[in-house]
């Protein structure tokens, strides 16, 4: 029971997972700005930037519901504690189950319908703008993230992400067997995050906020919990589906090329982020139907007779 | 999809200057929107009747930030046409220095300001920070980065000297290799030609209608730009392109900043190679003879129009002063038609609103 | 197009003289009846080519207080300019908004700013005056002024 809660609320759960998600918002922060010529935040200012949202006034325009709004981003961050359970971190899973793929990318569904919801009852025209939005946008690119996670499951004949990740020590990463997959992964986590070039539904320029423009003090906190929490979850799902971690005889070792990878796929969130202006939504919803679900299908096909 | 009303303004991230827009949308679609302007009126021209022809100097640097000299300079000459007086060669060099130094400064803040629009916030930093480079050269010349101080009545208030000069030159230079690369960036980077191209075009014809003037009708094919065409000293002694293109949207609007951007900095070569010898300011009397006089003159947003009338006191007795942005703005409501929500930033950045100016 | 043909032209559709301003470059000024503006205006625009109004400035001069004076500036290769007279207490002008859709912002401030009523259009709303001014037209001479 008590070993339960450690791993619930220390490792890999809770403390563990808000600690990395702190850290890769450091580690995304300090590289924008150091492609955009300036110097970036010091370490601790995410965290900084954390406490001093819970000490803000919280406040929401008349008309707007004030217990849908406390309650969604929480339900959002138990979905994506919850679904970062299930993720080996450098080999370690106290919870995995035959099918948790199925369920983490259920969970990770689930703060976008929170965002929708909280733009619908924000009441405010931004809000529901970039709710309407968050939802068009969600239908281009989850179609192709979910046929390109499906080639490593395939591949490996385990919808067990532990499992996954252990059939790579036998056959290799395998993202040398599906880059395109890769590919479209890592466009398919860049819209689910929400970032540049896909942040249409918060726009700054045409909503100001999105849905959460309304958003204040404890409220918003949780948010940004959940979008920090996210992109690591998302991260980790990524390179457990893709790379894996070699057998070795060290644990720390394995631990280090744990957080190498994740390095690696921050810095090529960081790198798109930075170097491409935003789609328009229409332009997103040719691309992710027109590009994207072929090149995902084919992929998939791929894999199929491979595996075959 | 239901009809709405997005309120941009007085404030919204997307505005420099409080404007007021509603726009009416429905869906991703825009409908068209209606404009309300006002919100930093001070009544410069009614200001300008109470005050000095010298103390008017200063009232009218203050109108706008970003094409500050170039109001003074227009104003300073008018007043020097109803004086009689022709100010000394080089420092009409100066004054022109000083018009394509901002010009230059006002189109790298402009790309700053749509690059961010956009979402691409790596060419919005690279591009200011070319600014800061221009605003050190305006600093070093003037003293000042924004608000140079840099006309007076009869010449300008300071001189280059040789070392000053090098200065400058070295850092025309580096400017000239970093601004080449940001220019170059923009113009083959794919995301902002995929956001811009064929965005709210604007025909020739209402350009005309409209009286739009400055690169917006530039970039539909209207050959216009008072530096050639009814030139101040000493633009008439100088070489330069003015730059058109043929398409009229939101990219050619692009393309043309940023060639102009190349030719101002050529400019400015020519203007420090070009400049004479000699004193800087010529003494003019304080009472100014009666008389009325019409100054054109191409701010980095086009022509700027400055009508002076004088009953030989120290006070003027009118100024109108008519700015490029007021023409563009009524070219709003017609671009808002047929185009995205996600177009509106575009469309607000293309014409380069400059609202100190409009408003006055 | 000179200044000689122009006033001939001028002449032919509205009656004119000549003057002369003093300037920097040359800028002509022609005097034009206000009944006649709008036909003069629609020669310009549609038979002459000349579109491109640059502003419209009002005043009224101490010698002639009791009239306010209407310049509209216009540009072709070089600098033409209008002008009309209007009595103050009778401050009406023809509206040119339907030739030269470009005005209507200058129409606006003209009227907001020294209380010119432009007639055939539907609705003049102030440009840059704020809703809740009340102190009248504040660039007409008052009382106090030299």
């Amino acid at each position: 029971m008590l070993e339960g809660l450690f791993y619930l609320l220390v490792f890999p759960g809770l403390g563990f997972q808000i600690t990395c998600g702190l850290a890769f918002e450091w580690v995304d922060r300090k590289l924008l700005a150091r492609f955009q010529r300036r110097v970036g935040p010091r370490w601790y200012q995410p965290l900084a930037d954390l406490i001093k949202l819970f000490s803000k006034e919280d406040l929401l325009p008349t008309g707007a519901s004030d217990s849908i709004a406390t309650i969604l981003p929480l339900v959002s961050l138990a979905a994506v504690l919850t679904a970062g359970l299930y993720i080996p971190m450098a080999g370690f899973t106290p919870f995995s189950f035959e099918g948790d793929l199925i369920v983490i990318l259920f969970l990770m569904s689930v703060p976008t319908l929170a965002y929708y919801l909280a733009g619908m009852a924000s009441v405010g025209i931004y809000s529901i703008l970039g709710g309407a939005r968050s939802l068009l946008q969600y239908f281009s690119y989850e179609v192709p993230l979910l046929l390109a996670l499906s080639g490593p499951a395939i591949l490996s004949g385990s919808w067990s992400v532990a499992d996954i990740m252990a059939s790579q020590a036998e056959l290799g990463p395998f993202i040398l067997y599906q880059p395109v997959g890769f590919g479209l992964a890592v466009a398919g986590l860049i819209g689910k995050l929400k970032r540049d070039p896909l942040d249409i539904p918060k726009a700054t320029s045409e909503v100001v906020a999105g849905s959460l423009t309304e958003f204040t003090g404890t409220k918003l906190a949780f948010w940004h919990l959940v979008m920090d929490v996210q992109a690591v979850v998302g991260i980790f799902l990524l390179i457990n589906l893709y790379f894996g971690v070699p057998a070795v005889y060290s644990p720390w070792l394995a631990v280090l090329i744990f957080v190498g990878e994740a390095l690696l796929m921050t810095f090529v969130l960081s790198a798109t982020s930075a170097v491409f202006a935003r789609l328009r939504i229409d332009q997103l919803a040719g691309l992710g139907w027109r590009i994207l679900v072929p090149l995902g299908l084919a992929q998939l096909l791929f894999v199929i007779f491979m595996g075959v | 999809m239901t009809k709405t009303t997005i309120p941009i303004g007085p404030q919204h991230p997307l505005l420099k200057e409080p404007i007021s827009l509603n726009i009416d949308i429905s869906g991703e679609d825009v409908l068209g929107g209606s404009l309300r302007i006002g919100y930093v009126h001070r009544g410069i021209e009614r200001l300008a009747q109470e005050r000095t022809y010298v103390q008017n100097v200063h009232l009218i640097e203050r109108i706008c930030g970003i094409c500050s000299h170039v109001h003074t300079t227009t104003y300073c000459y008018a007043v020097e046409s109803l004086l009689g007086v022709e100010i000394p060669v080089r420092a009409q060099y100066i004054r022109a220095l000083m018009c394509e130094l901002e010009r230059i400064h006002s189109h790298l803040l402009w790309f700053g300001i749509l690059a961010k629009h956009v979402g691409l916030e790596m060419v919005f930093m690279h591009s200011w920070h070319n600014r800061e480079i221009v605003l050190d050269i305006m600093e070093a010349l003037s003293g000042g980065r924004v608000i140079h101080a840099a006309n007076q009545i009869g010449g300008v208030r300071f001189d280059l000297d040789a070392e000053r000069e090098a200065m400058v030159r070295n850092m025309l230079h580096k400017l000239e290799e970093q601004v080449g690369g940001v220019l170059d960036g923009i113009v083959h980077e794919t995301s902002i030609r995929a956001r811009t191209r064929g965005v709210a075009p604007i025909t020739a014809e209402q350009i005309r209608q409209y009286c739009v003037v400055g690169p917006v009708a530039r970039a539909s094919g209207v050959d216009v730009d008072m530096r050639r065409d009814d030139p101040l000293p000493p633009y008439d002694r100088l070489d330069f392109n003015v730059i058109t293109h043929q398409d009229g949207d939101a990219w050619a609007r692009t393309m043309v900043r940023v060639e102009e951007t190349r030719e101002s900095l050529k400019l400015c070569e020519m203007i420090l190679d070009q400049m004479p010898g000699g004193p800087v300011t010529t003494r003019v009397s304080r009472k100014v003879p009666a008389g009325e006089t019409v100054v054109r003159s191409e701010a980095p947003r086009g022509e700027v129009f400055y009508y002076l009338r004088s009953v030989g006191s120290d006070h003027p007795a009118r100024l109108k002063i008519r700015t490029p942005t007021l023409a563009a703005l009524s070219l709003i409501p017609v671009q808002l038609s047929e185009i995205q929500v996600a177009d509106i930033p575009v469309v607000l950045a293309g014409i380069d609103l400059c609202i100190a100016c409009a408003d006055r | 197009m000179n200044e000689e043909t122009m006033l001939s032209k001028l002449k032919t559709v509205a009656g004119s003289e000549v003057v002369r301003l003093a300037t920097v470059r040359n800028e002509v000024v022609f005097s034009i009846p206000v009944e006649k503006w709008v036909d003069v205006v629609s020669a310009l625009v549609e038979d002459w080519g000349i579109y491109h109004l640059s502003a419209i400035t009002l005043q009224q001069r101490e010698e002639s207080p009791e009239e306010i004076e209407v310049m509209y500036h216009f540009w072709h290769g070089l600098g033409v300019t209008f002008r009309l007279a209007v009595p103050v207490d009778r401050p009406e002008l023809p509206s040119i908004i339907a030739i030269i859709p470009g005005a209507d912002f200058y129409e606006r401030e003209a009227a907001e700013m020294f209380g010119i009523v432009f007639k055939g259009r539907e609705e003049t709303p102030p440009l840059l005056l704020p809703d809740d001014w009340d102190q009248g037209p504040p660039l007409r001479r008052k009382e106090t002024d030299d």
